[in-house]
């Protein structure tokens, strides 16, 4: 993607334990820069970002293309995408016997660094309560509880690089009880000491990788969790191979015999700016969850790391600009200038603006890989900053420089799917996928389209009338069987229920 | 005068049975092989996929719709940006398709008159009128290799035979009209398009008309519109009877794997049709046996390609510089993820192009009809089964599929 990153050699030794050096630092509660290496993949220099991935694809990139043009990142994967609740059943995925399931049901390149979670990130909260054995999970197809031997199993079958260890946070709770919190601080310990004694006891064949565990570090007080990270210290500490942060403003609290671990963050970011924070208080590894929603949001990010130098002005300047606006119809200009990525160098503004404004997926995936290509030369260039000592001055100049929150969305997003649906809007009573013009012409009644013939229809019976383009339906008021046309028929299970 | 040509029709092979020809033409965007499957990106996109990812499943020629792009992005942004090759960054052959117009015929307020077509804007409801003349300027604007004329559409099924006729002969006089208004003769070919419904004395009408007017290339216009597919096949037959030899000839609209290589058996060589592509999106995948329903929960266990053998970049196997897709991955993202339908649209466009590379080798090398009873054979575990207006088209030109 965005060229500049060096990147170094594949490494050839099999993997056992990821190598993480501590390259810079200039102490606790500071920015660092780091080399994580897992054997066999692609090292990647720190801090950086992985790629979050939804039912295993960067949303909008098919792997193919994520390949070609994003697959210098590390992805972040959720068991949750991969497990179905209906039919009550084994996980596809875990039937399929190859060396990597996970990787190559995926189709993720051999050399992408791939970390298991078992929630997405950011998760959505769920009602039912967690155990003292089991989580809950939300899956494509409604809850399910997961219990921590099940999780051990998944990560041992699958085969990822790296395995979260599975927390107990209660996603949606306002407050939290000190109760609560203790067996927060319980059930988090038992959860990975299971998860480190599986994988310590797996039979493999000689230099077959086992995987690599992250410690997840509780978003609570570290008095409430000592006892957690005691145990930790004492008898885990040589088994795991990094943290996994879910709160970034604990790095101050962490105790010093866990600083040689790379830290991953899932502590979610809502701006650039709150990634800078994060990368000060010492983050190595962290997920952008707002790349997709910008994306969806058909903003296309206009930011570099340190802005550009030019003649104060009075007003911060945006942090990404929105597609859907009709000025850009007919610049023949890159979505941000200079950028080296495939949409900037290959396409225009007119073009993505067109796209969007047809409901052309293609619109998407040009922001979504451009808005990749602007978060990783963002980080490219903050390692260069913290190499040069300059990253405060430059974190200074960026607040200044532009609005801390990034633009707001005007546009629509993609028809909804899957994960759309799961959170709130299950409560609201709106559709999913709004009618936009209703067919009205001048009040003469409506316009009719009665599937579009001249083309060859579907076969199926029912589905012969059945207009699935977006083209069509935008032009005109489909009335033979609305619903139908209207893209529920393309039902997403969990819609079934209810 | 004959009219200027921006192409070159290279006649390879026919078959010494059926009507089938090889060819190759020679577009103003590079050579296009001949017979050959022109997948749709009505607005200048193909369902999510990019010039490359189309690209290397092998298109070399796509349609985009002439009057999608008249309403977004429209014309004066598509003069700016210098057409819709820069305006898609797509290198190769773009041929620009009327039917839109089919779809607004459809509308109850459109209404033909000699002028044009008047319709209220599906947008805003305001009055709208095109003629011969601003669909050609628009499609100059667009700079497609191929372009087609405005035509007066009527289903073939319509019963009222003297409306057939009034739009048979409109369709003439608007070919005129288009040729007139042709501004790049020599960069841009402009096709005729042959009507007259299902009725054969008009089309043989028709068609002497058209050829008369030496354009580039002829399409057969208004079918696969649901018409009976033996009279489908009737009309094909006997228009390509009257064609001459040495130009393409297109099918407009059809795009099912056995209406292909019957079209082709009785002369036809340019086929096009949004099916492929739009039936991904519900999760179908053409292979040779069938289209199979991926989102159907028996495949979510199914680890195999979603066609065996198949060389498209998902079923492809890694070890092959393909990315080893397998029935479960389609199953698990279509209609969740948008790159599900992006995966399977390459695998259907592919399967399509590839159908047409085959049929093309079969005919260079004097094997259609063999090839054809193979297809058959694959697509239907039971002669039995095969469908009777294939079996009867086939017939009659010459290929008994029945026999052993
Ligand atoms: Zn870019
Ligand atoms: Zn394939």
């Amino acid at each position: 993607m965005s060229q500049g990153r060096p990147t170094p050699e594949v490494s050839q030794v099999p993997r056992e334990m990821v190598d993480f050096e501590v390259l810079k630092t200039t102490g606790a509660r500071a920015p660092r820069l780091g080399r994580f290496t897992l054997g066999g993949r692609k090292p990647i220099l720190t801090p950086a970002f992985l790629g979050n991935t939804s039912r295993g694809v960067i949303p909008h990139m098919s792997p193919d293309n994520f390949g070609r043009y994003a697959g210098s990142n590390g992805v972040y994967v959720a068991l949750e995408d991969f497990v179905e609740k209906h039919p009550e059943k084994t996980p596809p995925v875990f039937e399929y016997n190859v060396p990597e399931p996970l990787r190559r049901f995926a189709a993720l390149p051999q050399d992408t660094p791939l970390v298991l979670g078992a929630r997405r990130t950011p998760p959505i909260p769920t009602p039912a309560t967690h155990t003292n054995t089991a989580i809950s999970l939300l899956t494509s197809v409604g809850y399910k509880s997961v219990s921590s031997e099940y999780y051990a199993a998944a990560a041992r079958k699958l085969r990822p690089d790296v395995v979260v260890g599975m927390a107990d946070i209660p996603f949606g709770q306002a407050t939290i009880s000190i109760k609560r919190k203790d067996k927060m601080s319980d059930r988090t310990e038992a959860w990975l000491r299971h998860l480190v004694t599986t994988r310590n006891t797996m039979a493999v064949a000689p230099g077959e990788p086992r995987f690599d565990i992250f410690a997840p570090i509780l978003p609570i007080e570290r008095d409430l969790q000592s006892w957690y990270l005691e145990h930790l210290l004492d008898d885990m500490v040589d088994s795991i191979s990094g943290l996994a942060i879910y709160d970034a403003f604990l790095l101050d609290d962490l105790p010093d015999a866990l600083h040689h671990l790379p830290r991953l963050s899932l502590h979610v970011p809502a701006s650039p700016h709150e990634l800078l924070r994060q990368v000060s208080l010492g983050m190595d590894l962290l997920t952008v969850p707002f790349i997709s929603s910008a994306t969806d949001a058909g903003i296309a990010f206009d930011f570099t790391f340190p802005p550009p130098e030019t003649p104060k002005s009075s007003v911060r300047q945006t942090l990404g600009i929105d597609m859907w606006h009709a000025e850009h119809a007919r610049a023949v200009t890159p979505l941000s200038k200079g950028c080296q990525c495939y949409a900037c160098t290959k396409h225009h503004r007119a073009y993505i603006q067109h796209l969007l404004s047809a409901k052309e997926m293609l619109g998407w995936f040009l922001i979504q890989v451009h808005n990749h290509a602007v978060v990783e030369s963002f980080f490219t260039s903050l390692r260069t900053s913290i190499d040069a000592g300059t990253f405060d001055a430059h974190v200074a100049t960026f607040e200044a420089y532009y609005e801390p929150q990034l633009p707001e969305k005007t546009g629509q997003a993609p028809r909804a799917r899957g994960y759309h649906f799961r959170s709130e809007e299950h409560a609201k009573k709106e559709k999913k996928n709004p009618k936009r013009w209703n067919g009205e012409l001048g009040g003469k009644g409506k316009a009719v389209l009665e599937g579009a013939h001249g083309q060859q229809p579907e076969k199926k019976q029912e589905m012969m009338h059945v207009i699935d383009d977006e083209a069509l339906i935008d032009l005109v008021g489909i009335e033979h069987g609305a619903e139908a046309v209207h893209v529920e028929d393309l039902k997403i299970e969990d819609d079934v229920k209810g | 005068m004959p009219m200027p040509s921006a192409l070159s029709f290279e006649l390879l092979g026919k078959c010494s049975v059926t009507k089938a020809r090889a060819a190759t033409l020679h577009l103003p965007h590079g050579p296009v092989p001949l017979p050959i499957f022109m997948p749709v990106a009505t607005q200048a996109s193909l369902k999510g996929l990019t010039p490359e990812q189309l690209e290397k499943q092998g298109c070399r020629l796509c349609l985009n719709n002439t009057y999608h792009l008249g309403l977004k992005p429209g014309q004066a942004t598509l003069d700016a940006i210098g057409g819709a090759h820069r305006f898609q960054s797509w290198p190769h052959n773009l041929l620009t398709d009327g039917d839109s117009f089919q779809m607004v015929s459809l509308l109850k307020l459109a209404q033909v008159t000699e002028e044009g077509v008047r319709f209220l804007s599906p947008h805003d409801g305001s009055p709208m009128l095109l003629t011969p003349e601003h669909s050609i300027s628009l499609q100059n604007s667009i700079g497609s290799d191929i372009m087609m004329q405005l035509d007066d559409v009527i289903v073939t099924t319509s019963p009222d035979l003297a409306r057939m006729k009034e739009a048979m002969e409109r369709s003439v006089r608007w070919l005129d009209r288009c040729i007139q208004a042709h501004k790049y003769p020599e960069r841009q070919n402009l096709f005729c398009i042959i009507q007259g419904g299902l009725d054969l004395d008009l089309r043989r009408e028709c068609t002497a008309e058209m050829v008369a007017r030496d354009t580039p290339g002829i399409a057969i216009g208004g079918l696969s519109g649901g018409e009976a597919k033996d009279e489908y096949c009737k009309v094909v037959d006997t228009c390509t009877g009257l064609l001459p030899e040495k130009k393409p000839r297109y099918v407009m609209g059809v795009g099912y794997p056995e209406d292909l290589v019957v079209s082709v058996a009785l002369g036809a060589d340019m086929f096009d049709c949004v099916w492929p592509t739009r039936t991904a999106r519900f999760g179908n995948a053409i292979t040779s046996r069938g289209v199979l329903n991926l989102r159907n929960a028996v495949y979510s266990t199914d680890f195999g390609p979603i066609e065996e053998g198949c060389q498209c970049t998902c079923c492809r196997p890694p070890e092959d510089g393909g990315l080893g897709i397998t029935r479960a991955y389609v199953y698990h993202t279509t209609a969740k993820e948008t790159a599900g339908a992006h995966l399977l649209t390459m695998h259907n466009v592919h399967y399509q192009l590839n159908l047409m590379r085959l049929v093309r080798e079969a005919i260079l090398e004097d094997r259609y009809p063999a090839f054809l009873r193979s297809f058959f054979a694959k697509l239907y575990d039971d002669k039995s089964k095969y469908p009777e207006w294939a079996v009867g088209a086939l017939k009659g030109v010459g290929v008994d599929l029945l026999s052993d």
